[in-house]
């Protein structure tokens, strides 16, 4: 055994994050954890990791058999225990071999030895079979290979213990399934890894034990072989969820006025001067839930961005809501025309995370709580309550910070805040990203709501069954290209193949025979 | 955001009052005690003169607060306060280069379009409330000029205002011709007969040298520090028992009231103390006029709601649907308005524009908005918190002034004494979390 955790108990102010929970790892292991945001996960890793130190928890730690007594997260590092976060910490100007030996920087003569820096990154980088060249800037690389960067980087410490927040978040499948490889490969060298996921496949494929926390305890540890995705879920909630995509299809749904129509749609990248939306022509129903898919990259992201007018240069094409042109080009005017949207980097683009809850609510719907700029408190505390209220947010009052609460509340804060300003076209950037299975599913109840009182609705997700559970219609983006229209009957594979620009023929639903050229004019089978 | 007295203010006066206590000791007369009439630093004289400069470095800084929120900084304050104050007092001089344009640009007029047509746009000398006002759009129009730079030539504020600070610098020696001008200008004892209501006031023209040898009677003074107590009980009350209604969580009454009733002895004690002398100076109500105008602001309205989420988080601003550049801009004119007001109470206070007016002022106002406690990445600060922290610098200078502390030793105090209550603060906030 690597590492164990005894009895632990970890008081905040208020709450007690964890109670008596007792976890254990041994060499050569993938040990998942699971529950629910706010069921103790973080809590945990923080005094793995040292962030919270010895003496501020009840229990004990031990590393090799020996009581950890961590200070911080030099001492954790020191005993072989290193995190990967979600948010990641490499230096976007420095190379790949530069952050790997961040703060051990080989040195000759008292002088940066570069030359060896280089080539011991390179060797580590080919012992872990990862295709990136030392040389690299890190801003050059995608999500998923600053991941293995960081790993490497872990590794290159004689790190033994590997702890692995919600690594594939930000992962198209491709990149999850090479971050997976590799994990497998670590295992097989006796480096021990704790995995967090909501992606249960995931954890699944991968991990030898799973242990489940609710509520900051533990609810079950045992062999993945001897449970299966349906108990570990219904652990993690503590009820069943029979239906996790509930999405309710309302009759004649997008027959009326399009909400939202867009036109041979072409978006340049305003700093490199590329392409990177070509000619994207839909349109959205009230009432309807248009999903849209595709890799990393894809241009889905940028899409939102741009119709919301953050982002990009429009070369030709054009936005139309409810049948008149949009012509506003900032997110306030936007906004005030009625389509708002929710990013996929909530705490980048959707909160003020210094402030509190009621702050975040009221952003942007001030004007309607003030007469002539100056704020009623009343209007606005009723009106936040209200939707604090609506979404439940797990918090002990709006006068929490919005930095202290889990991702799903936070993600339940970004959604109310937008929803307040009552907008008739809704933007989903993917909205249950890293969030927990029972805050996704009142988040698809939202959505259901929405168009049941004819909003508009894309959501964009890098989750197939999401996709396919959700959406009405679903469009699947390659490199800035619709390559697909889909109903909600097709297969994950038809989708990926879509996203992945596999021009394979989709028997299923041929184009309409009068929109194709005459030389490319195929008898159908 | 909660609108409390914090555990970090009252920290912060603490300091201030052992500041206070240590001048008093160190500057009493051997042998004659230490309490009040024998003590310099405790005359009721000293007291008044420290009020004029509290007053001119907080109001310098409360401006600041208002470029530090959204997360920019303004070096060019202190040479804004020299420049400002120069063109006014220049102006109603009618003296050096500006009035002589000013002068051409009036014979222009007349020689194009009759006389008659000039007479909107006399040459200087102008009397003291046009020279301001004058001055007041020339301040917004360059600040408008900075913040627009800054936020649409994505230029960073630091190298703006920086460019700023040399430029008015120059500007400033430009315009009084670097030398030194009284602001006791023509206008002196010069008055408009105004009539209401029958009678007929003599309101004075010479408003400049005014601002800081004006001060408020001992009665008057009473009473408007009654009237604004009880303001103060009421908004107070309303507050509470709209808390309560709405289930707020916050004071409980009793909280309530013994706050209330803290500041009330303040300010009344202030009052008091201020009418042992000539009574509350004008520069006094001038700062409180100004700092309820922002505190009201940053508070209360949706304007500071966007320069806190500006500095918070940028990014989330603009996709909440904030106006960022129209906010910021106008939180630049705002600190030109209030640079220009500042301008004019320094100057006043010297008696005279010379060169050195307004000299490191910004970096007093940046170092009273640090110590109390806003960030200088912005979304964070008070202007209660800025008040106590212009508060410390002002008695700390004014202090050392009475010891007879050189200004070497004086920089190297006041430089130690910023850096530490920084380093005071994160510990303390660390600790906090």
């Amino acid at each position: 055994m690597i590492l164990s955790a005894r009895q632990i108990t970890k008081r905040f102010p208020g709450v007690t994050a964890l109670e008596n929970v007792s976890f254990d790892l041994d060499s050569g292991e993938i040990h998942a954890l699971c529950g629910e945001n706010g069921a103790g996960k973080s809590t945990l890793i923080k005094l793995l990791s040292g962030i919270h130190p010895y003496g501020s928890y009840e229990g004990r730690l031990e590393v090799n058999g020996e009581e950890a007594r961590f200070r911080g997260i030099a001492d954790s590092a020191a005993a072989g225990v290193a995190v990967i976060y979600q948010e990641l910490a490499l230096v976007e100007e420095m190379t790949v071999a530069e952050n790997i030996f961040l703060g051990c920087e080989p040195r000759r003569f008292g002088l940066l030895d570069t030359a060896r820096m280089h080539r011991e990154a390179a060797a580590l980088l080919k012992k872990f079979q990862i295709e990136i060249a030392p040389a690299t800037p890190v801003s050059q690389l995608g999500v998923g290979q600053k991941q293995l960067v960081e790993i490497v980087k872990a590794l290159g410490k004689q790190s033994r213990i590997l702890i692995l927040d919600e690594p594939t978040a930000a992962l198209a499948e491709h990149e999850a399934r090479i971050l997976l490889n590799t994990l497998r490969d670590l295992r097989g060298r006796g480096i021990a890894c704790i995995y967090i996921s909501h992606r249960l496949d995931e954890v699944f494929a991968l991990a030898d034990r799973i242990t489940v926390l609710r509520d900051g305890g533990t609810v079950f540890t045992c062999k993945a072989s001897g449970t299966n995705k349906a108990h570990v879920i219904r652990n993690m909630v503590g009820r069943e969820i029979t239906e996790l995509f509930p999405r309710v299809v309302r009759m004649g749904a997008g027959l009326k006025m399009p909400a939202l129509e867009v036109k041979a749609l072409t978006v340049a990248d305003p700093r490199t001067g590329r392409e990177r939306l070509s000619d994207l022509t839909f349109s959205v129903g009230p009432g309807e839930v248009v999903g849209i898919g595709g890799l990393m990259g894809s241009g889905r992201t940028e899409l939102l961005m741009h119709l919301f007018g953050a982002w990009g240069h429009r070369m030709f094409g054009s936005v139309a809501l409810a049948g008149k042109p949009l012509r506003a080009k900032t997110p306030a005017a936007v906004l005030s025309k009625g389509m708002a949207l929710v990013s996929e980097e909530r705490r980048r683009f959707g909160l003020v995370m210094e402030q509190s809850i009621g702050f975040n609510l009221s952003l942007s719907s001030l004007r309607k709580m003030s007469t002539l700029g100056l704020l009623s408190a009343a209007r606005e505390h009723e009106r936040n309550f209200a939707f604090f209220r609506r979404f439940r947010v797990k918090a002990p009052g709006l006068g929490s910070r919005v930095s202290k609460l889990s991702g799903g509340n936070q993600q339940k804060v970004v959604l109310a805040k937008v929803l307040m300003t009552d907008p008739s076209v809704i933007l989903l950037d993917e909205p249950t990203r890293g969030i927990d299975v029972g805050a996704k599913t009142e988040i698809y109840g939202l959505i259901n709501d929405l168009t049941a009182a004819g909003k508009a609705v894309i959501l964009v997700s890098s989750e197939l069954p999401e996709l396919l559970g959700m959406s009405d219609r679903i469009l699947m983006l390659h490199e800035g290209r619709i390559s697909g229209e889909f109903g909600p009957g097709a297969t994950q594979e038809e989708l990926l193949a879509a996203a992945m620009g596999t021009p394979i023929a989709l028997p299923a639903r041929p184009l309409p025979k009068y929109l194709l050229p005459p030389a490319l004019y195929l008898p159908t089978l | 955001m909660s609108n409390r007295f914090s555990l970090r203010d009252l920290s912060l006066l603490f300091a201030l009052l052992a500041i206070a206590a240590y001048f008093t000791y160190s500057v009493r007369d051997a042998g004659a005690g230490m309490f009040y009439e024998n003590n310099p630093f405790l005359s009721a004289r000293t007291l008044s003169q420290l009020v004029v400069e509290v007053s001119i470095t907080a109001m310098l800084a409360v401006g600041m607060l208002l470029v530090i929120l959204p997360g920019h900084i303004d070096l060019a304050a202190g040479s804004g306060v020299g420049l400002l104050g120069g063109l006014a007092t220049v102006l109603i001089n009618g003296t050096g280069w500006v009035t002589e344009s000013l002068a051409a640009f009036h014979d222009f007029i007349a020689r194009t379009f009759g006389p008659e047509a000039a007479g909107w746009c006399p040459p200087p000398p102008w009397p003291d409330p046009v020279a301001m006002l004058f001055t007041l759009v020339i301040a917004t129009l360059f600040w408008g000029f900075m913040g627009s730079l800054i936020v649409r030539g994505r230029i960073q504020a630091f190298i703006v205002t920086l460019g700023g600070m040399l430029i008015f610098k120059g500007l400033f020696w430009n315009v009084i011709g670097s030398r030194t001008i009284s602001v006791t200008g023509t206008t002196v004892g010069k008055t408009w007969a105004v009539t209401a209501g029958g009678e007929t006031f003599q309101i004075p023209q010479d408003w400049l040298h005014r601002l800081t040898t004006e001060y408020v009677d001992a009665r008057t003074g009473l009473l408007a520090a009654g009237v604004i107590v009880g303001l103060m009980f009421i908004a107070r009350l309303r507050a509470w028992s709209r808390r309560k209604g709405l289930g707020i969580e916050g004071d409980d009454f009793e909280l309530t009231f013994v706050k209330w009733l803290i500041a009330a002895q303040m300010l009344f004690i202030f009052v008091l103390v201020a009418n042992q002398y000539k009574g509350v100076p004008l520069p006094a109500v001038l700062f409180a006029a100004v700092a309820f105008v922002v505190h009201t602001l940053t508070r209360h309205t949706r304007f500071g709601r966007h320069l806190y989420a500006i500095g918070g988080n940028e990014e989330a601003a603009i996709i909440s649907g904030i106006r960022v550049q129209r906010v910021t801009i106008w939180a630049f004119i705002l600190m030109g308005i209030i640079v220009a007001i500042t301008g004019f109470m320094q100057t006043a206070y010297a008696g005279a524009t010379t060169t050195v007016i307004g000299d490191l002022m910004e970096l007093d106002a940046v170092a009273a908005c640090v110590i109390g406690g806003v960030s200088l990445k912005g979304g964070r600060g008070t202007v209660m918190g800025v008040f106590l922290g212009a508060l410390i610098m002002a008695t700390l200078a004014k202090g050392m002034s009475l010891m007879g502390v050189g200004p070497e030793h004086k920089y190297m105090i006041r430089g130690t004494v910023l850096v530490l209550a920084v380093w005071m603060d994160t510990r303390l906030n660390r600790r906090a979390v």
